[in-house]
């Protein structure tokens, strides 16, 4: 179609107009960009990577390092137990100059004299999920409150038990002797309970080392000697789905067991703490306790307060049956803040 | 074609006149606007759940007070019009959508949900204005042959607008938000800096759309310009009597209304909650749910070229029955496969909500003649759908679950297919002739 140039004339103006206006709405909804603070650095070393747990823990620190101009150099061991990997990632990090290492050790004494010498090197030192002995050995603690988790589902378990009629009698799938996170669990849930560690109410208990398989050995065990158990604890959600699997081949009847857990994985949520078979959990935030250590010790770095004492990752009750008087939330929060 | 014009010894009318091209390309921005501003507020359901720590329903207020702002000011908006002119209603709408938008300057200084919800309605108040206004005014604005194509040209940019809003939650308001397992711990004090740091990053895109809108209310203020098209006016006298009997009558026009209703609820219910499924059924991360709601917005936008293609194939309420169907089983499936495959079936009731609004328009008004002016209002109230239902959706989640939520919509695109199947199987009375009991 013929046009006259002076048709096509205004065109130019009226795109430069679109586009001033365009550009002036996307650089008020954009907002102002600003340059970051300087980059500091600081290692992650985790216990695996096969475990989600740690998998979160290590995601949580990439992105809080990346909003906080952090340059995070991680390292993790094949196993939770490979003390050996951990000492060398120290030794690395500190030639590499980073300014903080946030160490999830694999064991409570081991470590010591490389993360004495990492701090001598000018490099603080955060502890996160495990604790060293003596604590003062690094700067600072971040976890979960074990005793505050055990004791949330231990006032919940009580108080379900009420709630349905029931005279508890108790079957504990502990964690292992001498490891300390499973002992403030336990005595965490007794607590709650309102229990002494010699109650009549406590039928059994049996030590799972927090794993599937004999968690449901252990259950078997006690369900074949005490098959009147009403209220299962367990350590974690491992050990409580190995449970569950033992319960239902015994045909137990759910809808009369309380059986409460610790952990807030995502694989546990979906499964099992979503349908009604573990009746709430205790979660724990591995990523609190790596975003709240990566901040720290960026801010120490930066000038702030340097990062020390113990500090609460938290523990949140996560049911969709709630019992009386117990505050929870429910698994919509769980799906959306598990971890793994 | 050009032999034609040439042959014709005319010179074909120009899409929009020349001395309103400017005009016109404002109020195409006018249409990306709205669409950007209504998908946004999609965003903020969830965004104000986790800040203000509310529960589902309570969040579904943002819908309530959009969606409802949009209903109460059709009428006025159309009064506007009518006694000061079309001009005069895109400036009124501009300038309160404007007014809106900065309200949520104040509202994120004082930290209170209610007094989002009245930016919101305000925003909304004027956006309503402004499309009623805004449509005839684009058919106004050059040859009655063209206006058709000029109205679908503009619409055209009421989806991209659209996911422009989406691209903004997801871009500059999620990512950035307070991880809510960090608020676990914090104290009362952090807890406030974290609100007013969230409210903070829902205030910018607003405060960018308001920005916008007053840059083409003052480029639209100054400018003369006269309308070579100007709408004939309706003659009260020649319309009134017996058209609402008429059409309450015109069961085929009557059910179409409840049917738009259901639709629209379908549609906001929808897209308000793929958010909150995504994070509360699937676990995504805040991020990662905007990018389904995105997903969602592509597919509905994708679907309306691939239906246009498939009504010049099929009969609009077969495909549409068809389409509804498809709907209510993907609803089906959202509420029962608790994992990705639910998140992708919410996605694809997208491709069935994206033929909906139109077919029920057009096969609604189908035959009414002149009834049909009176009975295109009707149709368009029927948007309060979209300011009830999604409460229902929120009150059945917070009552039995997020996945389950979903029942909602299926019985909404349930009732559609109904309506489908009813023009279907009943013939519709001749036009002019007076309406038998169907």
């Amino acid at each position: 179609m013929a046009r006259t140039p002076s048709r096509l004339r205004p065109l130019p103006r009226l795109w430069r107009l679109s586009a001033a206006t365009l550009a002036v709405g996307l650089t008020l909804g954009l907002g102002a960009c600003s340059s970051g603070p300087d980059p500091v650095s600081i290692g992650l070393i985790t216990k695996q990577e096969d475990n989600p747990y740690w998998r979160s823990m290590k995601q949580s620190a990439q992105n809080e390092a990346s909003r906080e101009s952090v340059d995070l150099v991680t390292a993790t061991g094949a196993t939770d137990v490979d003390v050996e990997a951990q000492r060398q990632a120290i030794k690395d990090m500190v030639a590499k100059g980073v300014k903080g290492i946030i160490l999830a050790p694999t064991s409570s004494t081991a470590l010591n004299p490389d993360i004495e010498a990492a701090r001598q090197a000018g490099v603080l030192v955060v502890a996160v999920d495990t604790p060293v002995d003596p604590v003062s050995v690094v700067d600072a603690y971040y976890a979960t409150d074990n005793k505050e988790a055990g004791r949330q589902i231990g006032t919940y378990a009580a108080a379900k038990a009420a709630q349905l009629g029931l005279t508890p009698k108790v079957a504990m799938l502990n964690l292992a002797p001498g490891i300390s996170s499973g002992e403030q669990r336990r005595d965490g849930f007794l607590e709650g309970m309102g229990l002494t560690a010699e109650a009549p109410q406590l039928a059994a208990s049996a030590d799972t080392q927090g794993d599937r398989q004999l968690g449901e050995k252990a259950m078997a065990t006690i369900l074949a000697q005490h098959a009147d158990v009403n209220v299962v604890y367990t350590v974690n959600e491992q050990a409580a789905l190995g449970a569950l699997e033992a319960l239902k081949a015994a045909d137990a009847d759910l809808s009369r067991i309380v059986l409460v857990s610790i952990d807030g994985g995502c694989q546990a949520m979906r499964d099992a703490v979503r349908p009604g078979e573990i009746d709430a959990t205790a979660m724990q935030f591995p990523e609190n306790m790596a975003r709240e250590s990566v901040r720290a010790i960026a801010t120490a770095e930066r000038g702030g307060a340097a990062p020390s004492g113990y500090v609460n990752t938290g523990t949140e009750l996560v049911s969709d049956a709630p019992a009386p008087g117990v505050p929870s939330k429910d698994t919509a929060f769980g799906i959306r803040t598990c971890w793994g | 074609m050009a032999v034609s014009d040439v042959d014709s010894g005319r010179q074909k009318a120009p899409l929009v006149a020349p001395n309103l091209r400017v005009p016109f390309i404002l109020l195409i921005l006018c249409f990306a606007a709205w669409g950007a501003a209504a998908n946004l507020t999609d965003v903020l359901v969830g965004v104000f759940r986790g800040i203000f720590d509310m529960s589902n329903f309570q969040s579904s207020l943002v819908q309530f007070a959009y969606y409802g702002a949009y209903f109460c000011l059709a009428l006025p908006a159309a009064f506007i019009n009518k006694r000061f002119g079309y001009k005069a209603g895109v400036l009124v709408g501009l300038g309160m959508a404007a007014i809106g938008g900065v309200l949520f300057l104040p509202a994120s200084g004082m930290l209170v949900y209610e007094m989002f919800l009245l930016a919101l309605f305000v925003l909304a108040a004027g956006l309503s204005i402004l499309e009623t206004s805004a449509n005839p005014f684009v058919i106004a604005m050059g040859d009655e042959a063209s206006a058709t194509q000029r109205l679908n040209l503009a619409q055209a940019f009421n989806p991209i607008g659209a996911n422009i809003g989406v691209l903004m939650g997801a871009v500059l308001i999620l990512p950035r938000l307070t991880p809510e397992s960090s608020k676990v711990i914090m104290t009362e004090e952090e807890l406030v800096a974290s609100q007013a740091a969230d409210l903070n990053l829902v205030l910018q895109p607003y405060l960018g759309i308001a920005a916008v809108l007053v840059l083409i209310w003052l480029l639209i203020a100054f400018r003369k310009f006269s309308l070579p098209n100007p709408p004939e006016a309706l003659d009260p006298a020649a319309t009134q009597g017996n058209v609402a009997s008429r059409l309450w009558h015109n069961k085929h026009y009557r059910y179409g209304v409840v049917a738009q209703f259901f639709n629209v609820a379908a549609q906001t219910c929808v897209w308000t909650f793929t958010i909150l499924y995504a994070q509360d059924v699937v676990g995504t991360t805040p991020t990662q749910a905007g990018w389904w709601l995105q997903a969602s917005l592509i597919i509905f936008l994708v679907s309306r070229f691939v239906m246009t293609f498939l009504l010049g194939i099929i009969k609009p309420t077969l495909l549409l029955l068809i389409m509804a169907v498809f709907g209510v089983v993907c609803c089906a499936v959202a509420m029962f496969s608790w994992n990705t495959v639910g998140l992708v079936a919410v996605v694809l009731v997208s491709a069935s909500l994206s033929l909906m609004f139109p077919t029920i328009y057009g096969v609604s008004l189908q035959g009414l003649g002149e009834d049909a002016k009176f009975g295109a209002a009707g149709l368009v109230m029927a948007i309060l759908g979209g300011a009830i239902v999604p409460m229902v959706h929120a009150a059945v989640m917070d009552a039995v679950g997020p996945a389950m939520g979903y029942v909602v919509p299926g019985i909404c695109l349930a009732l559609v297919a109904a309506y489908a199947v009813f023009d279907l199987t009943h013939s519709r009375p001749a036009v002019g002739s007076a309406p038998a009991e169907q």
